[in-house]
This record gives C-alpha cells, structure tokens and sequence, in this order.
C-alpha cells in the first residue's frame, strides 16, 4: 500500500508540473504541443549541467536554459506568426534530435550520487505549484491579464494589454516549470536516454485538457492519470493487459474532447494571434 | 528580412552543432550527399525511405486541403501496418496482399473517423484527437502484436514473416538498383490524388472547406460531412501507406515497426506548398535526409542532426508559408 502510494507521487508529480506549463502557455492562448520536446531538453540540460556545475547551480542553469527554449517557441509564434502546431511539432523534433545528437559529448555518463537534483525540493515544488497558480490565476493583475490574452486577444488590446508581451511572461513560465519537470524525472533516474520522457508531454496535455484548463482540476487529472500506472506497474498486466492501462488517459481525454465529459472549455482565444 | 534570419539562424545552427560535437561540416555534407545520392544502392535506399513519406505525405496533405491537421497518420500507419499484415497471413499468395491493402486501407480510415466525427460534429480540436488516437494505436498494436497476432517462432512482439509469394518483388531491379512497386502506386495515388482536388466537383468542396468553411456553407456544401469524409480517405491512404510497407519492405509487423514517418510526413505535406507535386521533391528530400543520416553513424556522426536539419527546415518553410494574418500590427 505505501509503495502503491508513493509509485503513484513518483508518477503523478512530473505530470502535474508539466500539465501547469502547458497551463502558463494555453491560457496565454499558444497551443503548446512541444511540452514533450521541452520536457526532454530539460532531462539533458539537467544531466549537462549537473554533472559540471553541481546540484544547485546546475538546477538554476537548466531553468534559464529550457526559459530560452522555451522563448524560441514564444519567436516563432508570436514574432514570426507561424502557426502553433507546427512549431510545436518543430521543437519536439528539434529536441529529439538535438538531444540524440549531443548527449555522447554532453550527457554520455549518468549522474553521480552528488550531482542528482535536489529531490525533494523538486517534489515539494511540484506539490504547492497548482496552488500558487491557482492563486496568481484568479488574484493577481499578472493572473487575469494572462487569462484575457488566451481568452479574447483583441478585446485585451483594447484594454491596453499587449497579448505579444503576456506571453512572453507566460513562455517563461512554461519554460521554467518544464525545467523542473525534466530536473525531477533525472533525479529519480540519473541517466539521460533517448526519447526518456516517453510521451509525458502529450500525458500532461492530455491532462491539462481533461481538467479543464484550470491548474487544480489539471492537477487532480495528473493524479489520476499516475495512479492508474501507478497500478499498472503494481499489478504487472495480471488482471488487465499493461496496454490498456497506458491507453486509459488517452481515451479518457477522447471523450472529454468530444464533450461527453461536461461541456467544452477550450480557451476562446487559442491560437489565436 | 526576419526569414533571411531564420535561414542565417539554420545555418548557423547546423554548422555550429557539428563543430561542438568534433565533426567535420565539409565531410559531413559530402557523406549526407554520398550516402544517399552517390550510388545506385544509395539511390535504392533512398527510394526505400521515400515511399512510405510520400504516400503518408499525400495522406496528410489531402487533410491539409480540408484544413485539417492529420498529425495521426502516424497511427493510422501503425494500424494499417497490423492489420494488413494480419490478413495477408491468413489469406496469403498474391491475393492476400491485394484484400490486405484494402484492409490496411479500412482499418486507417476507420481510425480516423473519430477524429474526423469530433471535429466535425462536437468541436474538438483534431490535433489533440489524433495525437490521443496515436498512442491508443502504438499500445493496440503492441499488445495484438504480442498476443492475438503473435507469429509462432516470434520472440518479441511480432507477427509471422510474409511467405514469399505474398512479398511484392521490385518493378524493376538493375543491378545495385531497385525500384519498387510501393514507390509506384505511391506515385500513381499522387497523381490521383491531385486530379481529384483540382479537378473535380467533391475535390473542389473540399478545398473550399479547407479555404473558407463559412463561404463553404453558405455555398451549400456540407462542411461537416466534406470534413468527416476527408479524415476517412485521410486515414485510408496513411493505412494504405502502412500496408505497402509491410508487403514491399518489412514482410511482417512488429512493435516498433514505424520509426515516426507519420510526424515526418506532415514535413512532406508541408514542404510540398500547395501544390500535390511538390510532395515528389519534398519526399525526396526527406528520404535522402534518413538515408543519409544512417550513412553518418559511420563517421561517428549521430543520427539525431538530420532531424535537427528537418526541423530547422520545417521552421523556416512554416515561417514563408504558413503564417497567421490579424492582430496588432496587420
């Protein structure tokens, strides 16, 4: 039971951090399908930097580094006007690439014992974060500007609020909270391997949506989602096939998206410029 | 001026990425044109790695025209993949790989249908639905894979190999070179694929739907419909695409089977613009960049730069092309 309990944190907490930095970029209104590929620079920024710098500096080094990743997606969408799928697809591909072609020069070895990223710090974060931006949210001026520029982009520039800088911040955001993501996913495995975030980018949109882009709700389909292979792991495909565990929170999101989960909350002003 | 920076950018990125790993840039060039243009068995694999691009380039492409984004080709692939070759192991000889094509066919269409449903009739963004649909395929495949499908003497996930009369030959094999005769109805569903659009009444609709479905509507065609059907034949070429590759190349299924030519296609459908043409250059190009890269690992060159390459491309394309119009400063 302890074991189910924590199996089911070890899983949950990653999901949950990732989910709310695609919280910070949705309701900024970018459509951000490129967790998965920031999620993975930040495992090999993670390994990069920690092996030369320590636990501490390295942790910092990575969050700036996956911010400016993360910025790049911010360029594309909002200075160069592409369209937010493609550049979303675009920095995954960019970073299973770029990760596969450096990690033999920057990442080849696993970490030593004094390098992992501070574990629990990393843990303790993922635990209050829906909290606090549930909190900036709903209760600060940052919070509803936010909401306003993924809501209805144009009534936000009649207010005076530029869309284009919002989303700088909230990029930012997603760029840091991705960072985490990936620091604490390297501390329980200290070793970078290709392709290691195994689809938790698209777990965690999956979940985002599920909870209704709202951080809280994300975060409860976080932990729903990692309780189930928290299970999964547990009972090793005995009673039901592994396979079907894993495609559970996929096919859950196919009905929430088709609206047979409560109505349709997709932020009005997604993707829009 | 802002596109010459992304390009300047590209590059930059490129030659800088092999500096730092202790590569050669000149070398690396010469092997990536070497390695999959330099000689009749490199031109093969090349051909190799372009046919199922080019038929999953179509498959997306066709979506694109309706304003759809298939980004579950992918998974379309893999479940034509395991059902084709399901099929053509129960019925075997040629006719096996006939009807196994018509079920690959089936199953991809099939699997895209809710996508195509949700889009059409309940509002769901198909990116997020296909995205979803794949990794409920990969899991579904994996596990048919290992079970009902499981071939006798397989030890992992994989069904029985293609008896010879059921294997496609190549059309024409000239010494080190060979084409192949998926390479060919590739070309042939281009082609057919592209008179339909611009030819004809229903391909016209369906760019219409594409291009303004509020204009669409008020026309009188059926946008909801138009969008269902054009998922289904979407899902049916990518399945199609999937069954070929098991009958020309593979001769079985596996976990594992497809190593993402579905997400690579959308680079196909993209870089070929607008015209159903362009996807024989820009499969080309993609299949010369797999082929390659593989060439690279023997310099000690990691793989991982030719996707580098095709994301940088795809950025720079997206950034001519596909650009969103409105807001502050239009």
């Amino acid at each position: 039971m302890i074991d189910l309990f924590k199996q089911c944190v070890t899983m949950s907490i990653p999901l949950v951090l990732i989910a709310l930095a695609g919280f910070f970029s949705e309701r900024g209104g970018v459509i951000n399908i490129g967790l998965e590929g920031k999620t993975l620079l930040a495992c090999f920024f993670s390994v990069a930097f920690s092996s030369k710098f320590g636990p501490i500096p390295g942790l910092a080094l990575t969050i700036v580094a996956t911010s400016l990743v993360s910025l790049i997606h911010w360029l594309l969408t909002q200075v160069y006007r592409m369209d937010h799928i493609i550049s979303g697809m675009a920095i995954n591909l960019l970073a299973a690439g770029a990760t596969s072609f450096f990690k033999f020069k920057f990442a080849a070895d696993g970490l030593e014992d004094a390098a992992v990223p501070p574990k629990m710090l990393l843990y303790a974060l993922g635990i209050v974060a829906p909290a606090a931006i549930w909190w900036m949210s709903n209760k600060t001026r940052f919070g509803l500007q936010h909401r306003s520029a993924g809501s209805d982009p144009d009534k936000a520039r009649l207010l005076g609020i530029n869309p284009q800088n919002i989303r700088f911040s909230a990029l930012i955001g997603t760029g840091v909270l991705c960072a985490l993501a990936g620091s604490l996913l390297i501390a329980e495995t200290p070793q970078f391997t290709d392709g290691m975030t195994s689809g938790r980018g698209y777990i965690a949109l999956a979940a985002l949506i599920l909870g209704g882009w709202r951080p809280v709700n994300a975060a409860l389909a976080c932990l729903l989602f990692g309780a189930a292979s928290a299970l999964q792991i547990q009972y090793n495909g005995q009673y039901i096939p592994s396979e079907a565990w894993k495609s559970l929170p996929y096919l859950v999101t196919l009905f929430a998206i088709a609206g047979f989960l409560g109505r349709n909350r997709t932020p009005a002003g997604l993707g829009k410029p | 001026m802002k596109v010459l920076g992304l390009i300047a950018g590209g590059i930059i990125l490129f030659i800088a990425s092999l500096l730092v790993a202790g590569a050669n840039p000149v070398t690396a060039v010469s092997q990536l044109i070497t390695g999959s243009v330099g000689s009749a068995s490199a031109v093969s694999g090349t051909i190799r790695e372009m046919t199922p691009l080019l038929i999953l380039g179509v498959s997306v492409f066709l979506a694109l025209k309706a304003g759809l984004f298939n980004i579950g080709a992918e998974g379309q692939f893999v479940i034509g993949s395991c059902f084709s070759a399901a099929t053509m192991l129960a019925i075997g000889g040629p006719l096996g790989v006939v009807v196994g094509v018509l079920i690959g066919a089936i199953a991809g269409g099939l699997w895209a249908l809710p996508a195509g449903y949700v889009k059409a009739f309940r509002n769901g963004h198909e990116v997020i639905t296909t995205i979803m649909l794949n990794n409920i395929a990969i899991n579904l495949t994996k596990w048919l894979a290992s079970g009902p499908f499981k071939g006798e003497k397989a030890v992992s996930a994989s069904t029985a190999t293609l008896p010879i009369q059921s294997q496609l030959t190549p059309l024409i094999k000239v010494g080190q070179f060979e084409l192949p005769q998926a390479v060919v109805v590739g070309i042939l569903l281009t082609l057919g694929v592209g008179y339909w659009l611009s030819k004809t009444t229903s391909g016209y609709e369906l760019r219409a739907v594409g291009a303004n479905p509020t204009a669409a509507e008020f026309a009188g065609v059926k946008t909801k419909q138009v969008t269902v059907k054009a998922m289904f034949l979407s899902g049916a070429i990518a399945g199609i695409a999937g069954a070929l590759q098991i009958a020309q190349f593979e001769h079985r299924f596996y976990d594992g089977s497809s190593i993402g030519y579905g997400f690579d296609a959308l680079g196909v459908a993209l870089l070929a613009g607008g015209n159903a043409f362009g996807l024989f250059a820009s499969s080309f190009i993609f299949g010369a960049l797999n082929k390659g890269g593989t060439s690279l690992m023997g310099l000690g060159i990691d793989k991982g730069i030719t996707t580098m390459v095709l994301a940088i491309v795809i950025i720079i394309f997206a950034a001519v092309k596909y650009r969103q119009k409105g807001g502050q400063h239009d």
